[in-house]
């Protein structure tokens, strides 16, 4: 018996391999009934138009090695490419390291440090920029860039250290077609102006069969983050409003049982778990479904961001596709800003190793980050091969997913309120799980409320 | 095993009913792989969307997911790199537990002792407790990591107390002391003695002891990811993290680069099955 | 069989795995405990003493020992339902089944994965497969995902975890059985000894060596669950099942407490350590008596 199975097992594996090595060797597709219109089956490649480059290379740097650590696993492949391009110019070679799972990008960096070896640019979130900022950052105050990025940089006691990567919006996710389709007529979402218009349009879709048109992600970083954090960045629509906002709480001057946005937020909130598609089992929601719902047309609205977009693809979204981002309504008044616009702020940052980088390796990190911004190749690497939002004023290239696309449009038509607020690392995962409690109807709003004054109150 | 004739018809059926319950039991532990099967070899979309599905009935049999896996692996140089650190550690482990609990048996002084005492007690360290200084003192301080051979130490010390453990339970129950004495009249030395005599006499627990720790090393991702970030060194678990994105997991890749990784050591599996149980029966219950 | 050249023989045969060991798992060890007493946060160049302050922090973070307390229930489980059921397959793999070498290679196939995987496989197979199979069958068992619940998702974790041991657990079992002196179970045959009486008092006391050996082997991987922990659940649904050594790493990483979750793994380390000695003690006695 025994001889039987091992035997079975090895030819098994033997063909398997041998399947494999020739499947990739001589690149013949293999396959019954593959559907041709799959996003996987090949990557697109933007061309990049690299005829024309009036960037100016600094030769002393030639031959110089540096390493750039990703968090933002999605732009992997393309951060690769880029630094590829950039070594066949500049003759800097950049190697690119990725965050691997279970680790967060923090965790990488200490460690790192730890082990000597840090990566000499670093791909942080805000909070992490600031709590590392000053112990290892170089200061990049001087930069050409700066003055390029006005409005989206963030400083630590007055000093910039840290490169806006890109902006990152979010807000309410519409599938048009199927809002119309539903609907038989033509979908205009400006004139959705309130929370009140905002139900009626729900309850419209539910008349015309959709019967629970919203997605909602049970994800502590979607609930804890994305969500409640909307109670400090429409405080008055700014980072430092949000800032202010924070130390009140903290400071007890700010009572979240009759501070309005709390309230408000909470009321759009419980329109969003009531309108929940996945309402009978909100916490078993799983994120790769939504894309595939909001794209076939179960549901119409998705609460995320422009980061969606691979998912929305996956799931079979086209980029001609007419997707785009409604407010978070928090009441009903039309003026209100919050009803208005959407939050559209930077949010992964790169900072620049101060401590054991050489002389000559920050040079060419310095460089590099340059070249993103004021080269011709740069530009439109980091909008078509990163699919990113650049926060660039020179940077004259568009986003082409729908998506980013939405935000970077109504960036420029002034719609969008630009407040990042910089909470603990652990506000997301802690206060998240009580958002999660409050969304599965396990906690009512004092609990709520408490949970997060409690967790103001046990910080520094 | 001797066939009982005791009680025949009845425990024949005692026999049946085990074998139906053993069958269902069985079943229900297969469970998981079988859906890893099915869906490596589907599409994302019918993946989320009907992951019990029988192949075919959706839109069919694809192996995409190997293929995608394979190239984003890097799967034959992943292959390599685990290879190399598996077997060199699995080979430094093995010897070296060995002679030190072999040490330990035939001496019982107070070094033995406390060796002893150590290593059972350090089998409950919690890795996360050592895990920052470790890496702050091999790599701040010593400057080494990022080497296959720090990760072949690393792995050979962190499998020491285990190994040893279970080696010395087999020595001390199945190896007579009065043989090497019979050799050591022969005017052997201690190291002739033991490479000579003593090391044939453990082939069941060091079959045991291989596929153990060779299983652990092969799959170790935490160890191997603070140790190793040069690409060109990764290992096969690492070389999968890219299947698993910030928001979401390429499930179907996940489950075929999942295969691609087991199945070399299954078949180690399968090819020292036989000894692994002799070697268990003989070292860690006596 | 005591030679003159101990010292030689020493650095012989003990002192390279010896070194290996002290080297990789004891100096950090130790360096990690006195890490417990500065304030270091992982990053900083500087490291000031500060005394006990550490623990302090433990005392003050309650969701540790909440954590601690699941961990507690989780591990009665998790140790009595693995050592049952593995003990059971042993006994049915060990009496001459057709193709009991093929079940035993089938049983053990969990252990060659590794945790993490495994805990996403698993995610998986809850959130969608049996999501799925509810939806097909109208099963209530299966309506919701058993994670977004936290009385089922602590279920979940313990399946699993019991999914995950218990192969290795039967190899030792089976090991026990095979070892047991054929004649002893004939006698008992004979002399009429039959069920109950024959496992109570023929087979328990025979195999109390690797009911030892399991039991701490369960004991420590059940108290320092963390693989399986986090790409299981993650701790959710809102926190209700994190674990220990989940708080510990978070604690330390997350919340960016570096200390107090080096002292908070400590304690656990020092818990487990008392545990497990007590129970090694307690059925090595039991071995004795036998």
């Amino acid at each position: 018996m025994k001889k039987r199975f091992a035997s079975r097992v090895l030819t098994l594996g033997i063909a398997a391999a041998l399947m494999l090595t020739m499947l990739t060797g001589c690149g013949v597709r293999f396959g019954f009934a593959s559907d041709p219109d799959d996003p996987n089956e090949e990557e697109k490649t933007v061309p990049i138009d690299t005829s024309i480059d009036t960037f100016e290379y600094d030769t002393s740097l030639e031959g110089t090695s540096i390493t750039l650590l990703n968090s933002k696993a999605e732009i992997q492949t393309a951060l690769e490419e880029m630094g590829k391009v950039f070594e066949e110019k500049s003759g800097v070679h950049v190697e690119v390291m990725p965050v691997t799972d279970g680790d967060s990008p923090y965790t990488k960096v200490v460690s790192l440090y730890n082990s000597g070896t840090p990566p000499t640019l670093m791909i942080l979130d805000t909070t992490d920029v600031i709590a590392l900022a000053e112990e290892k950052g170089e200061d990049l105050s001087g930069e050409p860039w700066t003055a390029q990025a006005e409005g989206y940089l963030t400083t630590v006691n007055g000093k910039v250290y840290s490169f806006p990567l890109c902006i990152e919006g979010r807000g309410i996710i519409y599938n048009q077609k199927v809002i119309e389709d539903a609907l038989g007529e033509t979908f205009d979402p400006k004139t959705i102006q309130t929370q009140d218009d905002f139900v009626e349009l729900l309850d419209r879709l539910v008349d015309a069969g959709i019967e629970k048109p919203i997605s909602l992600a049970k994800d502590d970083w979607s609930v804890g983050a994305h969500h409640l954090q909307y109670i400090y960045e429409t405080y008055d629509g700014t980072s430092d409003g949000a800032a202010e906002a924070i130390e009140e709480i903290k400071a007890g001057d700010l009572d979240l049982n009759k501070y309005d946005r709390m309230s408000e937020f909470l009321d759009m909130f419980d329109i969003l778990k009531k309108y929940n598609v996945a309402k009978a089992d909100p916490l078993g929601a799983d994120y790769d479904e939504m894309a595939i719902d909001l794209v076939d047309g179960k549901t119409a609205f998705w609460f995320n961001g422009n980061w969606a977009w691979p998912n929305l693809q996956d799931a079979g979204a086209e980029e001609d596709e007419a997707y785009g981002f409604l407010p978070y309504f928090m009441n009903n008044d039309p003026d209100d800003f919050a009803n208005q616009k959407i939050q559209a702020s930077p949010s992964k940052q790169v900072m620049l190793d101060g401590q054991v980088a050489t002389e000559e390796e920050k040079a060419a990190a310095k460089e590099f980050l340059n070249w993103i911004v004021f080269s011709e190749i740069g530009q439109q690497m980091l909008v078509k091969t990163c699919n990113i939002i650049p926060p660039f004023q020179n940077n004259p290239y568009e986003p082409s997913d729908p998506l980013s696309k939405n935000i970077y449009e109504q960036v420029h038509a002034g719609t969008t309120f630009n407040a990042s607020a910089i909470v603990p690392n652990d506000h997301w995962s802690v206060l998240g799980a009580a958002m999660q409690k409050y969304m599965a109807d396990r906690c009512d709003r004092k609990e709520l409320i408490r949970d997060i004054e409690d967790y103001w109150a046990e910080q520094e | 095993m001797k066939k009982s004739t005791i009680g025949g018809n009845k425990r024949k059926l005692a026999n049946a009913l085990a074998m139906i319950g053993l069958i269902i039991v069985f079943i229900a532990y297969m469970f998981p792989f079988l859906m890893v099967v099915i869906n490596s070899l589907k599409e994302k979309r019918d993946i989320i969307k009907s992951p019990f599905s029988w192949l075919f009935t959706i839109k069919g049999l694809s192996f995409d997911n190997f293929e995608k896996a394979f190239t984003q692996m890097d799967f034959l140089n992943a292959f390599k790199n685990s290879l190399i650190v598996t077997v060199s550690a699995t080979v430094l482990v093995t010897i070296l537990a060995a002679m030190l609990a072999y040490y330990i048996v035939r001496h019982n002084n107070a070094v033995s002792k406390l060796t002893f005492a150590l290593m059972v007690a350090s089998m409950i360290i919690p890795f996360q407790a050592i895990m920052i200084p470790l890496v702050s003192i091999y790599g701040g301080t010593l400057n080494i990591l990022n080497h296959r051979l720090t990760l072949i130490f690393m792995h050979t010390g962190f499998s020491m107390a285990m190994s040893v453990f279970m080696f010395h339970g087999f020595i001390r129950g199945n190896v007579p002391i009065a043989l090497e004495e019979a050799a050591c009249i022969d005017g052997c030395t201690r190291s002739q003695t033991f490479f000579k005599i003593v090391l044939p006499l453990l082939k069941p627990i060091i079959s045991t002891m291989v596929i153990l720790n060779s299983m652990a090393f092969w799959n170790d991702f935490l160890l191997p990811s603070l140790v190793l970030t040069d690409k060109e060194l990764l290992t096969l678990p690492l070389s999968t993290y890219s299947f698993y994105g910030t928001y979401s997991a390429d499930y179907g890749t996940i489950m075929a680069g999942l295969l691609l990784c087991v199945i070399p050591i299954m078949i180690l599996y399968v090819a020292l099955q036989k000894q692994i149980i002799g070697g268990v029966v003989a070292g860690a219950v006596k | 069989m005591r030679t003159k050249h101990g010292g030689k023989e020493f650095c012989m045969f003990a002192l390279p795995g010896l070194f290996c060991f002290l080297a990789v798992v004891i100096v950090p060890f130790i360096y990690g405990v006195y890490l417990t007493l500065t304030d270091w946060d992982g990053v900083a160049s500087v490291k000031n003493f500060v005394g006990l302050e550490n623990f302090g922090g433990v005392m003050r973070d309650s969701q540790f020992w909440t954590s601690l307390l699941l961990t507690f229930k989780y591990v009665v489980f998790v140790v009595v339902i693995v050592n049952v059921i593995a003990f059971a397959i042993a006994y049915l793999l060990t009496r001459g089944i057709k193709g009991q070498n093929f079940f035993r290679a089938g049983f053990f196939t969990p252990n060659l994965i590794g945790g993490i995987v495994l805990g996403y496989i698993w995610q998986f197979v809850f959130s969608r497969v049996f999501v799925s199979i509810g939806e097909t069958t109208g099963w209530k068992l299966f309506e919701a995902s058993w994670l977004s619940d936290p009385t089922n998702a602590f279920v979940a974790l313990v399946v699993v975890s019991v999914w995950q041991l218990s192969g290795y657990m039967i190899l030792i079992y089976v090991a026990g059985f095979m070892g047991l002196n054929e004649d002893v179970m004939e006698a008992a045959s004979i002399d009429g000894a039959t069920g109950w009486v024959k496992l109570k008092s023929i087979i328990l006391p025979l195999m109390m060596s690797s009911i030892t050996i399991c039991l701490f082997l369960t004991l420590s991987r059940a108290f320092m669950v963390y693989d399986v922990n986090l790409s299981l659940t993650g701790g959710a649904p809102y926190g209700t099942t994190e674990m220990a050594a989940m708080h510990v790493y978070e604690k330390a990483f997350t919340s960016r407490q570096f200390g107090v979750g080096q002292a908070e793994a400590l304690i656990l380390f020092i818990i487990v350590a008392v545990i497990s000695g007590l129970q090694v003690y307690l059925t090595k006695k039991q071995e004795v008596e036998a």
